[in-house]
């Protein structure tokens, strides 16, 4: 397909068009009303479904069902959106039910704002919903990655019957970036047998239950050990990082999603300084690359990281436990949408150099 | 007697580029007017040119709270300002697609007394956008564009383009589709925009192609001031 100017928010939903999506179902919440709007206009020109639900939590549980039923399925929001999908989130994970959720985050706590914001990291990667489970979440960092990502975000979903996230920011959602589309060409999607598609009494098929009750004991913790046995084979195919210029480097920022691109754009700053500074971006959030962040701390020309995130710290956390005190850590971050600029980076670098 | 001129289109077709270069271009010259009335855009809005509007003169009517960084579903009173009798230009910013051009119904006895010559209704078309990229579609968009806005478009603007990675040919390829547009609707182009050099390359390929002076319009040449682009993000922020 010939090249398009796309707003990131149109770009995620071709894209999930382009990898079998053909339901979606969300409710309305700035700055992602572009998604569920582009949507509404090419779900139905590909004989798909879409539906506006009455809330958010309807929106989810409409996602468990289309899923369950075999279907590939999204839903998209933004902050306080997601919030209202946890419960839902948590049932799809225990019902091993695949699917993608986009959160094109803005600022919190609360309502917060409309600007853009990486308040949602603890959310995404560390459950959210309530119970022992876990979420593959991914963090593109422009539009044409986002554009990638999704087929792989629906593939990993159905691979290992879980919902996965992609966690991008307002910026994303509301730029535009010349960006390619692949066009799909015969999709296969894999085959669903544990998918509810209707039993017919002496038919082959088994009927499928798919729940997430489990009242006995033995029952839960199988179901949980079964769910962290398929974590583990996750950590171990699936973690994704970008390392830049981090060879030899002697400071190294770690940062994900759009900040990320500030921080190269710092890199080059200080590179004209003649500093050498690299970047450690994780682009799958859960499973956390925590060897590759320690790799290059663990570098002997490394001094010190500065992890630099739109949060009031949440990221840094899984930075220090992946660099397991090899080196110092430093932080630079705001909650409120306060988005640092290249300049302000490379200055908290030069400080860091001060000492 | 106040000129008019109200921008089309559909969503990131470049309305709001257009309005800020006409607005600047207008103002070094005589009292201009800029209503941004886009009530889809919760940010990339003219309305956070403010700074450089106010420097250059621009007398800019913004939506109540538009600067206080939330969604803006209501339409400033003073919008009736501009139908005022005074001197000058008035250019409407409106929101993209079908969509946001409803905010201009509610105007339609104000649109009605501007005479015929006055009023100029832009529809701003760029082939590289997904929605109304080819004819059919961007057909379809014109009619109900003019639909909910109870107005009659009396333009068409070339405005191909890829941001950051334009070439001449986006032009060409919006050469095609406005001919194709005003062949259908007997609507006439009214002009053809982008950065100067764009233009000129693209005057050069005109010639060699022989194309048609009247679905060309006039050359208008803009400067990029309404970005949503990574590289202007960086330097200048949202």
């Amino acid at each position: 397909m010939a090249k398009k100017l796309m707003k990131g928010c149109e770009a995620i939903a071709e894209a999930a068009i382009q990898a079998g999506c053909r339901y979606f179902f969300g409710y309305p919440i700035t700055p992602q009303n572009d998604i569920p709007e582009y949507m509404s206009l090419r779900l139905p020109q590909v004989g798909g479904c879409f539906l506006q639900a009455e809330s958010e939590l309807a929106a989810i549980n409409m996602v468990y069902g289309a899923g369950g039923a075999g279907a590939r399925v999204m839903t998209s929001s933004s902050s306080p959106g997601i919030s209202l999908k946890q419960e839902g989130i948590s049932t799809i994970a225990a019902a091993e039910i695949p699917c993608v959720v986009v959160n094109m985050m803005r600022g919190g706590p609360g309502l917060g704002n409309i600007q853009a914001s990486q308040g949602d990291y603890f959310q995404a990667v560390k459950g959210g919903g309530h119970g022992d489970y876990h979420a593959i979440v991914y963090a593109p960092a422009s539009i044409q990655e986002t554009v990638d990502m999704m087929q792989k975000a629906f593939d990993k979903a159905d691979e290992y019957r879980t919902p996965v996230i992609i966690l991008a920011d307002g910026l994303i959602g509301q730029m535009m970036e010349p960006v390619e589309l692949k066009e799909a060409k015969d999709l296969q999607l894999p085959e669903k047998p544990w998918a509810a598609t209707g039993y017919t009494p002496g038919g082959k098929k088994p009927r499928s239950v798919l729940n997430s009750l489990y009242i006995e004991t033995e029952d839960l913790d199988e179901l949980v050990d079964r769910l962290f046995e398929r974590y583990a084979v996750i950590e171990k195919n699936e973690k994704m990082v970008e390392c830049y210029n981090t060879e030899g480097a002697e400071y190294i920022l770690c940062a994900y999603g759009t900040v990320a691109r500030i921080c190269k754009a710092a890199i080059r700053i200080l590179g004209e300084q003649g500093i050498k500074c690299g970047l450690v971006r994780p682009i799958t959030l859960w499973p956390f690359p925590s060897e590759a962040v320690h790799e290059a701390l663990a570098q002997e020309s490394v001094k010190e990281a500065l992890t630099v995130e739109v949060s009031a710290g949440q990221l840094v956390e899984d930075i220090r436990l992946a660099a397991n005190g090899i080196k110092p850590v430093q932080f630079m971050g705001k909650a409120g949408s306060r988005i640092p600029s290249a300049e302000e980076i490379a200055e908290r670098i030069l400080e860091m150099k001060r000492g | 007697m106040r000129e008019y001129y109200v921008l089309l289109g559909g969503f990131g077709s470049g309305k709001s580029e257009l309005a800020l270069n006409l607005a600047m271009e207008r103002a070094a010259r005589q009292a201009c007017m800029l209503v941004d009335l886009d009530v889809i855009n919760p940010y990339f809005r003219v309305t956070e040119r403010q700074d450089m509007l106010d420097k250059a003169g621009v007398e800019i009517i913004s939506p109540p709270y538009s600067m206080k960084k939330i969604e803006i579903m209501s339409l400033s009173p003073r919008v009736y300002a501009a139908f005022t009798p005074g001197e000058g230009t008035v250019i409407f910013d409106v929101g993209g697609d079908h969509v946001g051009a409803v905010a201009l119904g509610q105007y339609k006895p104000n649109f009605s007394n501007i005479p015929a010559d006055k009023l100029n209704i832009l529809f701003v078309v760029n082939p590289r956008r997904p929605v109304a990229a080819d004819f059919q579609s961007a057909w379809v968009l014109l009619e109900k564009i003019q639909g909910v806005s109870r107005l009659r478009i009396t333009g068409i603007v070339n405005n191909g383009n890829m941001a950051e990675e334009t070439e001449p040919e986006h032009l060409l390829e919006g050469y095609e589709l406005v001919k194709a547009l005003s062949d259908q609707t007997g609507i006439p182009v009214w002009g053809t925009c982008g950065q100067p050099e764009m233009l000129e390359a693209f005057e050069t390929m005109a010639r060699e192609k022989g194309l048609e002076e009247k679905y060309i319009g006039q050359l208008y040449p803009i400067e990029i001031l309404m970005h949503r682009s990574w590289g202007k993000y960086l330097e200048e922020g949202l």
